[in-house]
């Protein structure tokens, strides 16, 4: 029950900190700058605990804040005419978790390329699992913006995605003519 | 939902969290606490200062007020005792006069018997 709910930070840490870290990792595509983020959520909602009345709403705020918080470093970074996405690529892109498909190794390096808008409705579509409305709620934009993002998002993904397997597949071939 | 989203999906799995963030963001919130702590034992200390200062500038206006309230009193009683004085003076010239003026008629009249 919602009303039994006693707010324990050291549990809602434990709990949510892979999502709150996952969500600024693929925001900003920058590991020290999502830890950062991520350790600025919880302190945020270390102040805010006592207005936090379930784990749902534990949960939503800080999707929302990570989201927020993830969009001001994002502006900050642009303030200081950093090519964020430059910098993602030579020092950030390469630990990237070698996975068993391709595809999947590029798709979070492909993410970082989408517009902020798009690239936020994916990473709560994909990595959340949130329906469109859940989206609109957790950004505070209406329904058919997100159902807007998610449509473009996906598509310019996919096509990006089709490019860079094309070019992998390629280079494997030449790969394995030179062997 | 067609492969290409299902491959999303898997590629966007949460990442685990730094193994030490939890460990970083309990020395920052303990960090936090004791700053607040410390932040508000020294508001406490500025806030019984500024009260203190209140405390002396009122009563010294205060007691400025009832100084000189007292010295307008003490002039007043002063000013009235000084009245006094200088009625009761008058008074007495008043009687000296008429007493001199007496003994003036009367020496004259003796003067003028034969």
């Amino acid at each position: 029950m919602a009303d039994d709910w006693q707010s324990d930070f050291e549990q809602l840490v434990d709990d949510h900190q892979s999502m709150v870290f996952s969500i600024a990792l693929r925001m900003t595509g920058d590991r020290g700058l999502a830890e950062e983020i991520a350790q600025d959520v919880f302190v945020e909602l270390d102040k805010h605990l006592s207005k936090i009345e379930s784990p749902d709403h534990a949960c939503f705020w800080l999707r929302r804040v990570a989201m927020s918080r993830s969009a001001d470093a994002l502006r900050r970074r642009r303030v200081r005419s950093t090519d964020l996405w430059v910098q993602f690529e030579e020092h950030h892109g390469a630990p990237v978790e070698v996975r068993d498909s391709p595809l999947g190794a590029r798709l979070e390096l492909l993410l970082a390329t989408l517009p902020e808008a798009q690239r936020a409705a994916l990473v709560l579509r994909y990595q959340e699992d949130l329906t469109p409305e859940e989206i609109a709620a957790t950004l505070a934009e209406p329904v058919a913006t997100v159902k807007s993002h998610l449509q473009r998002g996906l598509k310019l993904l996919r096509a990006k995605a089709t490019h860079h397997l094309q070019e992998y597949v390629r280079s494997k071939k030449e790969y394995i003519r030179g062997v | 939902m067609d492969d290409f989203e299902q491959e999303l999906r898997q590629a966007f799995e949460r990442r685990p969290a730094p193994p030490n963030l939890k460990r970083k963001l309990m020395d920052r919130r303990a960090d936090q606490r004791r700053t607040q702590q410390r932040r508000s034992h020294i508001q406490l200390w500025q806030r019984l200062a500024a009260s203190l200062i209140l405390v002396a500038v009122v009563s010294s206006a205060a007691e400025w007020v009832r100084h000189e309230r007292e010295e307008h009193r003490q002039g007043e009683a002063a000013r009235q005792q000084v009245l006094t004085a200088l009625h009761i003076t008058g008074h007495a010239l008043d009687h000296l006069n008429t007493q001199l003026t007496a003994h003036d008629r009367t020496e004259q009249r003796q003067g003028d018997r034969p």
